[in-house]
């Protein structure tokens, strides 16, 4: 049974604006996904009827085998996805540190010690120090404010986290550092990870698997090198691929994979490119002249 | 996305994309409020305020609301009217005084029933004149007409910025909302007390969100050379590019002051016969007769 | 006379412990294009509220050394005329969307400012065309999207035509091609209407290529200004400070220290389509 299952899923706000039109969709456990997209795709809305927060107009979505629309399944609906939204100060409800990181666990009916143990685990999982426990978290920097709510949501063990725009508004470091973190507890805890984001490099270091939508519906869906060797396609929901990315398929330099998705792989690829150009005596190459990249551009999603 | 395009947006919900009554000016269509809910209060007899409905519905299909637009609106009537007929059941007041009526093997008291169905279909008339306003008028229609009727700047600034706010406290609410059922709160499940409860816990929240846009919005306001008193920074007189942009017609004072006048003469009427009165009812009349009172 | 100009500013925030400037020395020309950048909380939007004046007018703290706008000091300027020398956007464009339809955000600070209506008129419409938000002047805040929200708020501002434009992240809400739009409005204000302007910005890619400096802001103090090639050119020490050029700046770089590229470090996906070429036709020989 796969951990996420999504059938013809459409939804519509209160006042008839149609959000997703038609969405069918599979997350496996394990999976590291990206959901990109223009402003009013559809990702955000999406993303919330996946971990069950929006239940679907028509359709289903159904979640290790839960079907989010039926009534009084929230606890355990929690239990399996957390949600983190994208500005801190819409989820943090406690006026300290401590009770907010345990109120999932309360709701969920779970009493101390163990509890305790949960929240300690959770805030040292998501790198808050203990010290900080007694702190009202509006003060805290914005960085340390969605951390607590990262805690906050691990502290009610779900096997997926979808996080929305992990890295707005954040500097170089802060990003790496958040993304990191995702990264351990994917590779090294075994959760699923769904992030909803507009940067594309983030995208291209991190994600496995790439979903973007395109008024409400999926445009393109595979992994990060297919995706972004689809520039065309992207442009619809006004998305372009990483620069490396797009310098690689300007190029169209045979020696140079097209589906580079970092800084180092251009480099190699131009490197290789220019040794093997060294010992012939070639006119200049020019743009689109030569065929496809050895190793193909995307293949049918 | 592609949104309707028969209806432009508002806080409450929508309004029709073209309407005959955008050919008037907003402060006509504010004299339209204003006399639509301070008739009523005029008038006891009920068969009136049903006819002031009755032209008032007429007024929303002339206008091009779409009907079943209003159905958001059956709760609340069923809400107020078992809500006055259950005050007026259990407080009649000093009963010697008034008339029993037995229905249905339950003692009712007439005069209080009777003041029930007329103050609701009184409130009624009252407001569906308000809905109607709000359903042919968008924000900025009703700070013009408030403007043109030289409410001052600050005070008609304030007001947006309120409305503004209202908006995106709605908007925020509804996130936190989905926040809280994030983290395991089932709503369904509540006991009536815990929901009370947890009307406290999203101030919490709220605040911080409302102290931050505070910041913000104060910024942004000093950031574009807004001072308190609205005076633009070369002396004189504030433009006010939009109000302006409304002209006053002949149409416009025609109905305004027919409506003005309308509704001095059942001020008149009403303070001066009884017309307007419960006794000329005949539908009252007819009611009393069938239950057997004087 | 330069734009703006900050001698010795120090400032320390009303409840903060330590300063968030220190000892801030800057001066930019009329006309220039200036992108800030640095760490959160390094003093980047303190820097530039210090120019707009927000600092000390509307913030509250403490305040050393002068900022000049014009030769003028910045506290001394009442609000509406220095609105119009100075616009800000803000990097989220919610909380300055404070109108309730497009149209009356832009007229808005017109209206401060105390223009005529014919004049105000002309204005919208010259803003509202270089942002494309001409479709939108009738709809209310809540009916239009962040990105749509990020260029009303640009075009309330440049609207006033102000000699100077501030934006503090403004692309940070927007979608890459969204984003794209934001610097190509930039870019038109600088060419065409010789705006000085300074952009704070945690993405580096967009606005390196229009930038004549780069100011690196390193907690609370100036750490380097220097044109954008300059800077960019010690990889390592910029990485070392999580600071990341353009990927493309980075590509060239590291060909350039194995010594297979001796160009100018490319800026831009079309410097560095010309730098590939170039680097080709030396590889040809």
């Amino acid at each position: 049974m796969s951990l996420l299952e999504v059938n013809d899923l459409t939804f519509r706000y209160e006042d008839g604006t149609p959000a997703l039109r038609g969405i069918d969709f599979t997350v496996e456990e394990g999976e590291f996904i990206a959901l990109i997209g223009q402003n009013g795709s559809g990702k955000t809305t999406f993303a919330k009827s996946l971990a069950g927060l929006l239940r679907p107009t028509t359709g289903r979505v159904v979640v290790d085998g839960i079907d989010t629309a039926r009534k009084g399944v929230i606890k355990e609906l929690v239990r399996r996805i957390g949600y983190v939204f994208q500005n801190p100060d819409h989820q943090l409800f406690n006026n300290n540190v401590y009770a907010e990181i345990a109120y999932g666990p309360r709701n969920l009916g779970i009493d101390d010690p163990e509890r305790d143990e949960i929240v300690r685990e959770a805030a040292a999982v998501a790198g808050v120090r203990e010290a900080l426990f007694t702190e009202h978290p509006f003060f805290l920097t914005k960085g340390l404010r969605q951390r607590i709510a990262i805690a906050s949501t691990l502290a009610m063990r779900p096997k997926a986290i979808i996080v929305d725009e992990p890295t707005t508004g954040q500097d170089y470091r802060q990003s790496a550092e958040i993304m990191n973190f995702l990264t351990r507890l994917w590779r090294d805890e075994g959760h699923t990870i769904i992030i909803v984001t507009h940067e594309m490099p983030i995208v291209a270091a991190y994600a496995q698997r790439v979903v973007a939508l395109c008024e409400g519906r999926i445009l393109l869906d595979g992994t990060t090198r297919d995706v972004f060797a689809r520039p065309d396609e992207l442009r619809r929901t006004f998305v372009k691929p990483p620069q490396v990315t797009r310098l690689a398929q300007a190029w169209g330099d045979p020696a140079i994979p097209s589906d580079v998705i970092t800084v180092e792989e251009l480099v190699d690829g131009a490197v290789s490119s220019i040794a093997g150009r060294s010992s012939h005596s070639p006119a200049g190459i020019s743009p689109g002249a030569e065929p496809a990249s050895p190793r193909g551009p995307g293949r049918e999603v | 996305m592609p949104r309707s395009e028969f209806a432009k947006k508002t806080l409450l919900g929508v309004v029709p994309a073209d309407s005959p009554f955008y050919a008037f000016h907003p402060v006509t269509r504010l004299t339209l409020l204003l006399v639509l809910s301070v008739a009523p209060m005029f008038i006891d007899r009920p068969e009136i305020n049903l006819a002031i409905i009755a032209t008032t519905f007429g007024l929303f299909w002339w206008g091009g609301v779409r009907m079943s637009d209003l159905k958001k609106y059956r709760l609340l009537l069923v809400t107020v009217a078992l809500f006055m007929f259950i005050v007026a059941y259990l407080a009649p007041g000093e009963k010697a005084q008034l008339t029993p009526v037995s229905l249905a093997g339950l003692t009712l008291y007439w005069e209080p029933m009777r003041w029930a169905f007329v103050s609701y279909v009184r409130l009624m008339a009252m407001l569906f004149g308000a809905i109607l306003y709000f359903s042919t008028n968008r924000e900025r229609d009703v700070l013009v007409g408030l403007r043109t009727l030289h409410l001052p700047f600050p005070v008609s600034y304030v007001a947006g910025l309120s409305l503004r706010s209202a908006g995106m406290f709605m908007e925020d609410f509804a996130t936190i909302r989905e926040a809280e059922q994030a983290r395991a709160l089932d709503l369904d499940a509540l006991s009536l007390r815990e929901k009370v409860k947890l009307y406290t816990m999203y101030t919490v929240p709220l605040f911080a969100v409302a102290l931050r846009r505070a910041d913000e919005i104060s910024a942004a306001l000093y950031a574009r050379g807004y001072t308190l008193s609205g005076q633009p920074g070369t002396g004189g007189k504030r433009t006010d590019y939009l109000r302006d942009k409304f002209v006053v017609r002949a149409r416009d004072w025609a109905v305004s002051l027919g409506l003005l006048g309308t509704l001095v003469v059942i001020a008149i009427v009403s303070r001066t016969t009884s017309v307007f009165s419960v006794q000329s009812s005949p539908l009252i009349a007819f009611v009393e007769q069938l239950l057997g009172i004087g | 006379m330069n734009a703006i100009e900050l001698n010795g500013v120090t400032w320390r925030y009303e409840h903060a412990e330590e300063p968030a400037l220190v000892d801030v020395n800057l001066a930019i020309s009329e006309g220039e294009f200036v992108l800030v950048i640095g760490p959160n909380e390094a003093g980047k939007t303190t820097l530039v509220s210090a120019i707009k004046g927000l600092i000390p007018n509307a913030i509250t703290g403490v305040l050393k050394g002068d900022v000049l706008v014009f030769g003028d000091r910045v506290e001394s300027i009442k609000p509406p005329v220095l609105a119009k020398q100075i616009g800000f956007v803000f990097a989220d464009p919610e909380s300055q969307f404070t109108a309730l339809t497009v149209e009356e955000e832009i007229v808005f600070g017109l209206e401060n400012v105390g223009w005529p209506r014919e004049t105000i008129g002309e204005r919208v419409e010259w803003a509202a065309r270089i942002t494309g938000v001409e479709d939108l002047l009738d709809k209310p805040p809540y009916d239009i999207s962040g990105g749509q929200k990020q260029r009303v708020a640009i075009a309330s501002v440049i609207a006033m035509q102000p000699r100077i434009l501030i934006l503090d992240e403004p692309t940070a809400m927007i979608d890459p091609l969204g984003k794209d739009l934001v610097v190509r409005i930039c870019a038109e204000l600088k060419n065409d209407h010789d705006m000085t302007i300074v952009v704070v910005e945690h993405n580096i890619e967009a606005f390196a290529p229009l930038a004549d400096k780069v100011v690196m802001v390193n907690e609370g103090r100036v750490e380097r200004i220097a044109p954008p090639r300059e800077i960019f050119r010690d990889l390592d020490h910029l990485l070392a400070r999580d600071v990341h050029p353009p990927q493309v700046t980075q590509v060239f770089g590291r060909l350039r220290e194995r010594g297979l590229y001796h160009g100018e470090l490319p800026l831009s996906d079309e410097e560095g389509f010309a730098g590939w070429r170039t680097l080709l036709d030396g590889a040809a020989r």
